[in-house]
């Protein structure tokens, strides 16, 4: 096995250099499959029909929330892989915990969302704008439950394990999915929730 | 403990807070639409800029060139994607 002891211990093998490699690949994946949500989203977002607009639906303090949560749990994700790099396991675990409870506290909040937007009888059947406003918010909480359950996985192991090549790896590629979860959310604020509230 | 904060990822992370204060800013100071529009493509271009570079590292590997063509390319069809759908769907082309 080739080793370059110049790179951070996630590049070191071939192998796992390859696999970050082939994890950007899937997250250009990613950005076409977004695409195709926000373009259904945008031309659909005023066809409400006899449901509710954007405008009347949308709550503020909510969002902000989320947005807060997010954006903050990117941040110690990313403290977490420096404080990886650093060697030092348990810094960069905490970092992670906290980084998987801020997510959690994000999909809290938009459950509870959602569930507040059926009450009012905004459902995926009531018009064409919340069906694209569901599959395409659904479908980024979907990424992020995915992400808690990996993320939880990945500590288990680096817990028991320590850093190797291949917990640190993983960790590592976990931390490319976050963040891009979270500029996937970026999106989201601006293009549905603060251009809908505008 | 300092040593743990590292001063990109700060700086990363207090600009993307001022550059969602500011997206907020869009629904509070009653501009109009086409100005409001512009200001939320601006700040999240950056901030999603930031995420990439910042948190994420893009540029830290010799293979940077082929990430830097992948993430470009990806966006290329993401677009073509979302204004094609506009140009048929809503601009009656």
């Amino acid at each position: 096995m080739k080793i370059n002891d110049s790179l951070p211990l996630e590049y070191r093998t071939e192998e796992n250099s390859n696999k970050i490699f082939g994890f950007w690949l899937f997250l250009g994946a990613e950005i076409a499959l977004f695409s195709t949500l926000f373009a259904v989203y945008f031309t659909l977002w005023n066809r409400t029909g006899s449901g509710p607009t954007g405008k009347e639906l949308f709550e503020l303090n909510g969002v902000i929330w989320e947005t807060f949560l997010l954006l903050t749990s990117s941040f110690t994700c990313g403290l977490g892989i420096h404080a990886m790099r650093l060697g030092l396991k348990k810094p960069m675990m905490i970092f992670f915990v906290i980084t998987l409870l801020m997510g959690l506290g994000f999909l809290g909040i938009e459950i509870t969302e959602f569930v507040n937007y059926v009450h009012e009888g905004a459902t995926l059947q009531t018009s064409a704008f919340l069906s694209s406003l569901f599959v395409l918010l659904g479908t980024h909480g979907l990424h992020v439950t995915m992400g808690i359950l990996w993320g939880a996985g990945i500590l288990i192991q680096v817990g028991r394990q320590g850093f190797t090549d291949e917990t640190a790896n993983k960790s590592f590629i976990f931390s490319l999915y976050w963040h891009f979860l979270d500029v996937v959310w970026i999106f989201i604020f601006s293009f549905v929730y603060m251009k809908g509230l505008m | 403990m300092a040593r743990l904060f590292p001063i990109r990822h700060v700086i990363g992370y207090i600009f993307s807070l001022i550059l969602s204060v500011v997206g907020l800013g869009v629904v509070f100071w009653d501009l109009n639409p086409t100005a409001g529009l512009w200001i939320l493509i601006v700040c999240a271009l950056i901030q999603a800029s930031l995420q990439l570079v910042l948190f994420m590292h893009i540029g830290e590997t010799d293979n940077k060139k082929s990430l830097y063509f992948n993430i470009a390319y990806a966006l290329f069809v993401g677009l073509v994607t979302i204004f094609g759908t506009l140009f048929t769907m809503l601009w009656g082309w």
